[in-house]
């Protein structure tokens, strides 16, 4: 028997209690997890971009375009190893309107070359590259839609109006987590020839690969004073920078879930605080008696401190327990086959799982510490006194 | 001094008072006791005659307004609160009226509690909790909880906690206002017992007249003076 372990019996001295408050605590912790992972996913492409690739975009806006020309002028700047060009195309499936997948128009002949993450067997490639209607796609979308090589496909253009037809040709998969494998990539010419004149020759922006990623920046100034007289004016980045800027539309949703987090880190707080300072208030009396018996204050505050660590480090455990399955095998796989655009890679980071166990360990200790406090500071007197 | 000769409480001129806003309220007036090592006395007096607040006096958990106390060599008044704390675990064992045991506890384990503060080992504090449960016949009820105990028996581990750590004086605040005849008879033949056989002073407050019977020296309390 010692003093923390009289504190942890205490805990269960109200099961009913102790166990409304782990699973309460639990619940937080889960909830938690799951903001916390769907930041995770969101942050995952620019947290995983390759150094050693810059996109180059218009400098006023992402939404306007660049000439043509310009691609072959980055491949001639020093420090550039290759260069492929790309348009973000935004069509639906006619069949399924509701469900959102990237389409892009790339330079088939560079793009995977730049874009070297996404894998497509040899044979698909070889038969994409010679089909003009041609696409290759994420292995998730394909399941999505149920869409198999060899499959025609019809897709209703939003950019670029219409009814356009395509052949899979093939289906990528991806050789790093923060690559979206729902994306339907096609002929960037194909698009282009279909165009209006004024509309023809012109891309959404340039991806670059780099000889050396500690020289990016330098690339990347010299790629824009070159055409700083012109009257397109450019902006290059790193790959990181591009995702970050493109998260920076939802970064007031991105906001808000951190905040959510923290509102229920503080329910979580006073969850666990009402029901250690409910405990302390029913046993005033018995502090009384351990006060005139000779306990020091700082015996109380062992008390109800090893007491509150062990309801949340039970109810934070739980809490991981149960959210790591709940997510990795269950919600997360769901998200990641049916919303790879969004959320590429749907797991709970290692870290943010101990993060949410230490979290419930700590603020047990911190909402329990004001309790503890106020025991310590019980006259003897006046506590034997307290009935109940 | 009476019987051995020495005094283990002494209590000069002790006045304690109480503020009620600006009122003040004096409970203990200018009251003066002495009582000798080994006694088994008994402090009976009319609800609000100041028995308890004496008595928290004596067992250093509060202290008097003015006035000195001197019990079983120390002197309380000049002692600071974490002294009296180690204090009392040393020199004063409790028991209180409602026996107020640790639920959660066994009543070995509620025996040994107040070993916790010691630093014997866990196995010397079994030990020296099952030869206190021995004592007060309850050896065969280390593992019971509580809510097992009859209100007796309750009492009698409350004695066993109070006497474990072996000290000089017990303090028994209305030890026998919950019991019934029978029980109540038992838990007064059990101190008379501590204070025949093993010299232990016992410092009683009843209102009981067939509990103060038991003690060999009874005193009257009434508005905080001594009859």
């Amino acid at each position: 028997m010692t003093i923390v372990g009289i504190g942890l019996r205490n805990a269960w001295r109200n099961k009913i209690r102790a166990v409304l408050t782990l699973i309460g605590v639990a619940v937080a912790v889960i909830a938690f997890l799951f903001l916390r992972t769907i930041l995770s996913a969101w942050t995952t492409g620019a947290d995983n971009a390759a150094k050693d690739r810059l996109a180059t975009r218009h400098k006023v806006t992402f939404v306007m375009s660049l000439p043509l020309r310009y691609v072959d002028h980055i491949r001639t700047i020093p420090g550039v190893k290759a260069a492929s060009y790309a348009n973000w195309f935004g069509a639906k499936n006619p069949n399924a309107e509701d469900q959102f997948f990237a389409t892009i128009a790339v330079d088939s002949k560079t793009f995977l070359d730049v874009s070297d993450e996404t894998v497509v067997p040899p044979d698909q490639k070889e038969h994409w590259l010679g089909d003009r209607r041609g696409a290759i796609i994420g292995d998730h979308l394909a399941k999505q839609f149920g869409w198999k090589v060899g499959d025609k496909v019809t897709l209703e253009g939003s950019i670029y109006p219409g009814d356009w037809e395509f052949v899979i040709d093939g289906i990528y998969t991806a050789a790093r987590r923060s690559v979206d494998r729902s994306t339907f990539f096609f002929h960037w010419d194909y698009m282009n020839e279909s165009l209006s004149a004024a509309q023809k020759d012109r891309v959404g922006w340039v991806m670059t690969r780099i000889d050396d990623p500690s020289h990016a920046a330098d690339i990347a100034k010299r790629i824009d004073d070159s055409f700083a007289d012109q009257e397109t004016q450019t902006l290059t980045m790193s790959e990181r920078a591009m995702n970050t800027s493109f998260l920076g539309m939802f970064s007031a949703i991105l906001k808000a879930m951190n905040y959510v987090s923290i509102v229920i880190l503080v329910i979580m707080g006073l969850i666990l605080g009402n029901t250690i300072a409910m405990g302390v208030r029913e046993r005033t009396h018995e502090y009384g008696v351990l006060r005139a018996i000779g306990f020091k204050p700082k015996h109380l505050v062992a008390f109800i401190l090893g007491e509150a660590v062990l309801i949340g480090a039970i109810g934070g455990l739980v809490g991981v327990l149960v959210a790591v399955p709940f997510i990795n095998q269950g919600v997360g796989r769901y998200l990641e086959e049916n919303m790879s655009g969004f959320f590429p890679y749907f797991r709970v980071a290692p870290h943010d799982a101990i993060l949410a166990g230490l979290l419930a360990l700590g603020l047990a200790a911190l909402v329990a510490a004001i309790p503890a406090y106020q025991a310590s500071k019980l006259n003897t007197i006046d506590a034997l006194r307290r009935v109940g | 001094m009476t019987e051995n000769g020495t005094a283990i409480i002494e209590l000069k001129s002790i006045t304690k008072s109480y503020f009620r806003g600006s009122e003040q309220l004096d409970v203990l007036t200018n009251l003066d006791l002495s009582a000798p090592e080994g006694a088994f006395e008994a402090l009976m007096g009319p609800s609000g005659s100041g028995k308890s607040t004496l008595l928290n006096l004596i067992a250093g958990l509060d202290r008097p307004t003015s006035g000195q106390i001197r019990v079983a060599g120390s002197d309380l008044v000049s002692m600071g609160e974490a002294d009296r704390a180690k204090w009392r675990s040393n020199t004063v064992g409790f028991i209180f009226q409602t026996y107020n045991l640790m639920p959660v506890l066994t009543a070995l384990e509620n025996v040994e509690l107040p070993l916790l503060l010691t630093k014997l080992s866990s196995a010397e504090r079994k030990e020296h909790a099952r030869v206190a449960l021995r004592v007060v016949g309850l050896e065969d009820r280390g593992n019971h909880y509580p809510r097992q105990l009859s209100g007796g028996q309750e009492q009698r581990v409350a004695i066993a906690r109070a006497i474990v750590t072996d000290p000089k004086i017990i303090v028994a605040d209305e030890p026998t206002g919950d019991l019934d005849r029978k029980s109540a008879d038992e838990i007064l033949e059990l101190l008379v017992r501590l204070n025949t056989e093993f010299k232990k002073t016992i410092f009683m407050v009843t209102h009981d007249p067939a509990a103060a019977e038991r003690a060999t020296i009874i005193r009257r309390l009434d508005k905080g003076t001594l009859q």
